[in-house]
């Protein structure tokens, strides 16, 4: 990030006076947008059919995958043919 | 407003959310002014206090007092927004009167003229962001050590020995060796 100083006799120009300050001070929306910052969904995810639906189908997935792996693992598959357990390794 | 009154608003806010208006509107031309000295645009520099002042009211909860002002949990705000702001642009730009510098220039023994105090500036750009705030906080804000070590986040010496040390950076800057 480049930094730059101008340095000039009046600055920034005229101030704003304290009243004109005090003008700018929104609290009714500073608590509105406190609400909206802070609110939580009116409904819970699992309530929404859609979202319930879509949560389901990731499960489902994810367990189709996993057995899958499982079973793959279970037939030795996945395990290269040099690198099997039973096999003896060869002695100089 | 004194330290007790102060903390019962705080604790009064942090009970209710509601209840932040008293603080926010104590604060809020301060907060404006600080604001505006590095921002420099009237309606930026709005948002930047609104947004200090909503993320404040977020945080509050987690806020204890630990005898430090609460104008200092606000600065520190303040500036968080400011850096973001500035890493968006990649830039910082900063607009400074001859008389904020006053007091900076008088520090380094240095005579109040045009060509000077623009070389002032090209020095001020050469220090790192963490630098060139504290000069910022101590002479364009007129901060105490204390102060800024409270918004800093750092004890009374530390702060003291930091600018001390960004002083004398800046004179190397400014030696004509330089």
């Amino acid at each position: 990030m480049k930094q730059h100083y101008r340095i000039t006799p009046q600055g920034r120009g005229p101030e704003p006076s304290d009243a004109e300050i005090a003008r700018l001070a929104d609290g009714k929306r500073l608590l509105y947008d406190y609400q909206r910052a802070t609110r939580r969904p009116s409904q819970p995810i699992y309530r929404d059919p859609k979202a319930f639906l879509l949560l389901l189908l990731i499960v489902l997935i994810a367990w189709l995958a996993s057995g899958g792996f499982e079973k793959e693992q279970k037939d030795g598959l996945t395990v290269p043919e040099h690198i099997h357990p039973e096999r003896p390794t060869e002695q100089p | 407003m004194d330290r007790t009154e102060e903390e019962a608003l705080i604790r009064a806010a942090q009970a209710k959310p509601e209840r932040f208006a008293p603080l926010y509107e104590h604060h809020f031309t301060a907060i404006f002014r600080f604001i505006l000295k590095r921002a420099a645009d009237r309606d930026l520099t709005a948002d930047l206090t609104q947004q200090t002042f909503l993320k404040a009211m977020v945080a509050l909860p987690r806020y204890e007092p630990r005898g430090l002002p609460f104008k200092a949990f606000l600065y520190r705000i303040a500036l968080n927004e400011l850096h973001m702001y500035w890493r968006k642009r990649k830039e910082k730009v900063m607009d400074l009167s001859h008389a904020e510098v006053k007091g900076l220039s008088e520090e380094l023994g240095m005579p109040e003229q045009e060509a000077e105090l623009a070389s002032l500036g090209r020095a001020l750009g050469r220090l790192s962001a963490d630098k060139a705030q504290l000069i910022e906080l101590r002479y364009m804000d007129g901060m105490s050590f204390a102060e800024m070590g409270a918004v800093l986040g750092v004890g009374e010496d530390a702060a003291k020995m930091r600018t001390h040390r960004v002083l004398s950076t800046l004179r190397t800057y400014l030696s004509p060796r330089a």
